[in-house]
């Protein structure tokens, strides 16, 4: 495992966003490697933006944020690949011309750097990577053909093909049915604790990642809190970032109301 | 029919359609996967404005089709990134500018100047060594440049931002791209035709995806189907004396109805 004690990112009083429209503010913030840390907030909140910075498509305007102890603000060197990422669910175009094992294969393109050709190595790891989300029956398979959920986890598959050290999960249970948002959520736990990845996963579905997170991270535009759940997810902090009326907390339940119709 | 072969303007003919088709099929793959269909027909009118104003200056027609290729691929690609306009918007507007443009210089030539028509409607059967040596040069410099950027080119076709977001230059990659396209409709040109080529990149690729569902499998229909139909194409317009560039790309879309026909995915849908 590894340490836990040691910050593989960290925000230090960073702001995101464009003069006049800062999307996130002066957030501060470590994260260990090795910690499963969800992230939560309404909707306009900043998590996809939080999540575009950790991936270094966004500098800071302000502040400073360390990725891997990496010079360069923007990551735009080789640790970009050392983050995998399953972006927000795009609808994938059902015709897409692409095999499940073709698909996982690009997760290896930017590992290996401009000029070099995959070659069975890298299609080994695929292999092995599809096998990690129990998708190997379905290598030659139409990436169309499948279902949502297990579209996802040929996604989550991608992304481990890079043989990241950070799995970045944007909204992965979104449009899926239940049944499917357990699986993938269950899925990611499972990599957590197998392959000792730190996990960022960003949600709106707080009760579905209550229990299995380290830590939880409530973003409105500036970081509300962070720590452990049961600190987070407290009435008088929750009701300051959703609305006072539209929470409701009962025991181990959080129900936001209406976040449906915000979304 | 066979001594028609025997033809040196034949055979230069016959090499040009292969390559032109093969080129031209290769492209057109990454050109339908990433959407940017209008954007080949934006640029082929660009180029063949820069002909137009090669011939009326007397300069030469083929680098002024790709500056003008170029420019507007480049302004169509900084559009699209800027979000600034719909993508369709402003390349309709530069088609149209183009358009416009290469109708201005040809009205302002004195008298009617067949070769450039032949840029406009094609003339395989008309090409001559020296543009052999050209499409031959430009072929290999584009699908050199294919083969090399190939899995970022296959990337980004599939999704530009997860691209990015794993390391891939993915800007780059998509004005490489473009670039690409621009150079590919130049060499076209005098083959089928600023009107033609569109359907040229356009066509094979089309077909091939209805028949597949592999990136790798699909690139290779789309180069056979591409090859064999401008071939094809040439030896019926010369048997018949039919001009060529719609006896290629008529064949073509011949084959992309059938291939709907055939298609595994019409299949498929209409079981369920």
């Amino acid at each position: 495992m590894p340490d836990s004690h040691e910050p593989i990112i960290r925000f230090d009083h960073a702001s995101f966003g464009f003069p006049g429209v800062i999307a996130l503010k002066d957030i501060c913030l470590s994260i260990n490697a090795g910690e499963f840390v969800g992230v939560i907030g309404p909707n306009g909140s900043g998590k996809t933006t939080l999540c575009k910075a950790v991936l270094g498509l966004m500098a800071p305007v302000e502040g400073h944020l360390h990725i891997f102890d990496c010079a360069c603000d923007a990551l735009r060197c080789h640790h970009r690949a050392k983050i995998g990422y399953l972006p927000q669910k795009g609808v994938v175009d059902r015709n897409f011309p692409v095999t499940v094992l073709e698909t996982v294969m690009m997760g290896r393109y930017g590992a290996l750097g401009l000029f070099k050709r995959p070659g069975l190595k890298d299609q080994e790891i695929a292999i092995e990577s599809l096998t990690h989300v129990g998708m190997e029956r379905h290598r030659d398979t139409a990436l169309g053909h499948l279902s949502g959920g297990q579209q996802q986890r040929v996604f989550i598959a991608r992304a481990l093909a890079q043989q990241p050290k950070v799995l970045l999960l944007d909204e992965p249970t979104t449009g899926l049915d239940i049944t499917a948002q357990h699986n993938v959520i269950e899925l990611v736990e499972h990599l957590h604790d197998e392959l000792g990845l730190t996990v960022l996963l960003i949600t709106h579905d707080i009760n579905m990642i209550r229990s299995r997170v380290d830590r939880l991270v409530l973003l409105k535009t500036r970081l509300y809190a962070a720590g452990p759940p049961a600190d987070v997810l407290k009435p008088e902090i929750l009701s300051e970032v959703y609305g006072k009326d539209l929470v409701i907390t009962e025991k181990d339940f959080v129900i936001v109301e209406d976040y449906h119709h915000h979304h | 029919m066979f001594e028609l072969f025997t033809y040196d303007f034949m055979q230069r003919s016959l090499l040009a359609a292969a390559m032109v088709g093969g080129l031209c099929s290769v492209i057109g793959v990454f050109v339908v996967l990433r959407g940017l269909a209008f954007v080949g027909a934006g640029t082929s009118h660009a180029a063949f404005a820069g002909v137009a104003l090669g011939y009326l200056m007397g300069w030469p027609p083929l680098g002024l089709a790709i500056i003008f290729g170029l420019s507007t691929v480049w302004i169509t690609g900084w559009v699209e990134e800027k979000g600034r306009m719909k993508l369709d918007v402003s390349i309709g507007i530069l088609y149209t500018t183009t358009m416009a443009l290469a109708i201005l210089f040809i009205g302002l030539m004195k008298g009617y100047n067949a070769e450039v028509y032949g840029y406009l409607f094609g003339s395989v059967l008309s090409v001559t060594s020296e543009e052999l040596q050209i499409i031959g040069g430009l072929s290999i410099l584009v699908l050199g440049l294919i083969l090399l950027f190939s899995k970022e080119l296959y990337f980004i076709a599939f999704d530009q931002e997860m691209a990015e977001a794993s390391g891939i230059p993915a800007r780059r990659i998509f004005f490489l791209l473009l670039t690409l396209v621009a150079l590919t409709v130049v060499v076209s040109l005098k083959t089928v035709g600023a009107i033609l080529v569109f359907a040229m990149i356009l066509i094979p690729a089309s077909t091939a995806y209805q028949l597949t569902s592999s990136l790798m499998t699909l690139t290779l229909y789309s180069v056979i189907i591409g090859v064999t139909t401008s071939v094809a194409g040439v030896v019926i317009s010369a048997t018949w004396d039919v001009p060529s560039g719609p006896a290629i790309v008529l064949l073509a879309t011949t084959v992309f109805f059938l291939s709907i026909l055939a298609s595994p995915k019409r299949q498929r849908f209409a079981s369920t």
